[in-house]
């Protein structure tokens, strides 16, 4: 029906992997876009500079869903360091530029570019990640009023 | 069906409904957000920039002379319109925001004293709370709004015990932009008249769809919006009583508001001019003009006896859609349906229909008020019009399955 809900979207968005919450998370942001009304909680575990547990929960559309999924496949047991490049490859990714390998699954989002509107779905878990990562609390990408 | 009204001899006049969107035949079910515009208006705006164009009410000149009969001849047009009694009694703004705003700074905000109170309700648009509530901070009065029901109907009674003596000014949606309700205007007016109170009826979604009569509602003022009455964007009126234009100061200073200027003191042009400082949309409101003459044409009895019709037929089609919940039930509402499909968001609604060539709105419509009564952070509206067809309802219908099943 729609080439940015390709099946691996959508299997992610009804079966998302690393869903729900840690027992100690080490970090942990919550992401929210309260016009859009998407809403998630990330939680990390980082031991060593590395991320080595990751969980998301919340009530978001399926873009944001499955991004927060695939993210959580990627960055499982990555240093630190290596997340911010990431997401700059993600960003570019999405707003037209060529898919870096480095993305692996998360380069399913390539459709993205022709949805300006949605961008910022799926930048969502992306900003909770590097939110949690840099100690916020709470993180949106919503800059547009209305 | 209406046998006498078809639809499809009137699409033939909106060149931008022949279009496609993703290789499909486009639906635009987005007519609450803008409706789009025949042919007569988009000609009227070319023929004033290829033909005419020139400044208003200064130019002695032959195009400013034809530009001046052109753009004032379109206020006549709104005033016959709206049965505004006299052309004096309409000031053309850029929209129903800002003829709110006008009222909102130039006549609530001198009058309002701490204490004071505002009465809205429940289901307003940003546009009829937010002007308030900014005069409000300066002055010290509060906002308050009236409930609704779980259908999205106003519950009057309550409406009329909130309007106690403190209230200085009642703002209440003519229809409702999300949920389509039409308000009891001319009851309400009644109720704030009785008690010295003014009103202001916020327009915007009722000229589109129904004969407006401003002086038989009996309202204080009455803000329009001219876009999504199929005309340009940028236009608009604040119909408002006489006294109260003599009355309140100018909220805009500059060209076209004055009588004489001098250092000494500054005399103001008589209403409505007084209130439209510096170069107006010119071509717009002549857009405006050609989009009434339109919409007199087709008939506005005939336009709102028909979207009836296509209501009832798009509400049983939708509860024809298994998790669907449709929010607002009022017994006389408008052509406006929004909903949600258990556990699908708005926006992959919005996403995937676009993808069908279906345009719909997703999101919170400007209403957070709205969506936090509903408990809810948006939903997906389909707002229909007289150009919008059964056969449209039931690719919208088909889309809406495909999506479900997608997503659900």
């Amino acid at each position: 029906m729609n080439t940015l809900y390709r099946d691996i979207v959508l299997d992610h968005h009804r079966a998302p992997r690393r869903h729900g919450a840690l027992a100690a998370p080490s970090h942990a942001c919550d992401g929210v876009n309260a016009l859009c009304g998407d809403s998630l909680r990330l939680e990390l575990r980082v031991e060593h500079g590395r991320i080595v547990d990751y969980r998301f929960r919340g009530e978001c559309c399926a873009i944001t869903t499955a991004t927060a999924s695939l993210l959580g496949e990627r960055v499982q047991g990555l240093a630190v360091e290596s997340i911010a490049p990431l997401q700059q490859a993600f960003a570019e990714l999405i707003a037209g530029g060529a898919a870096d390998p480095a993305l692996g699954d998360l380069a399913a989002l390539a459709e993205l570019a022709r949805y300006p509107a949605r961008r910022k779905c799926a930048l969502l878990p992306w900003a909770a990640l590097s939110g949690a990562l840099a100690g916020a609390d709470r993180t949106t990408t919503e800059k547009d009023a209305s | 069906m209406n046998a006498a009204f078809d639809p499809l001899r009137y699409r033939a006049d909106f060149p931008l409904l022949a279009r496609k969107v993703h290789g499909k035949p486009l639906i635009y079910f987005d007519n609450a957000n803008t409706a789009q515009k025949p042919q007569t208006v988009i000609d009227a705006v070319d023929g004033y920039y290829r033909d005419y164009a020139a400044n208003v009410a200064r130019a002695v000149h032959t195009l400013g002379e034809q530009a001046t009969a052109a753009y004032e001849g379109a206020r006549d047009k709104l005033a016959a319109f709206l049965n505004a009694g006299g052309r004096d009694q309409l000031v053309l703004t850029s929209g129903t925001t800002q003829a709110i705003n006008l009222v909102a700074y130039s006549y609530a905000l001198p009058r309002l004293q701490p204490g004071d109170e505002i009465l809205v309700t429940q289901m307003e648009h940003h546009a009829n709370i937010v002007p308030w509530q900014l005069v409000a901070a300066r002055t010290g009065a509060t906002v308050k709004a009236a409930p609704i029901d779980a259908d999205g109907v106003l519950l009057l009674d309550r409406f009329e015990a909130m309007l106690t003596p403190r209230v200085r000014l009642a703002g209440v949606a003519h229809v409702s932009n999300v949920i389509g309700t039409v308000n009891p205007v001319a009851e309400i007016a009644r109720l704030c008249r009785a008690r010295g109170i003014p009103l202001l009826v916020d327009g915007s979604q009722a000229c589109p769809h129904q004969r407006v009569d401003v002086q038989a509602i009996g309202c204080d003022f009455y803000a329009m919006t001219g876009h999504k009455l199929f005309g340009p964007t940028g236009t608009g009126a604040l119909w408002a009583r006489r006294e109260h234009l003599q009355a309140m100061p100018p909220f805009f200073g500059g060209g076209e508001m004055i009588r004489t200027v001098s250092f000494d003191g500054t005399v103001f042009a008589d209403p409505p001019h007084k209130f439209e400082a510096g170069t107006p949309n010119i071509a717009g409101f002549i857009g405006l003009g050609a989009a009434i003459d339109y919409v007199q044409r087709v008939g506005l009895e005939r336009i709102q006896a028909y979207e009836a019709e296509l209501l009832a037929y798009a509400t049983a089609a939708l509860q024809s859609v298994p998790g669907l919940r449709l929010f607002g039930r009022a017994p006389h509402k408008a052509a406006v349906l929004s909903f949600l499909i258990e556990g699908v968001h708005a926006h992959d609604v919005a996403t995937l229909l676009d993808h069908e060539g279906v345009a719909v709105r997703s999101g919170h419509h400007c209403a957070h008020p709205l969506m936090q009564f509903f408990g809810v952070p948006a939903t997906a509206r389909a707002s229909l019009s007289f150009y919008n067809t059964r056969e449209e309802v039931d690719a919208f219908v088909r889309a809406l399955d495909k999506v479900r099943r997608l997503l659900a």
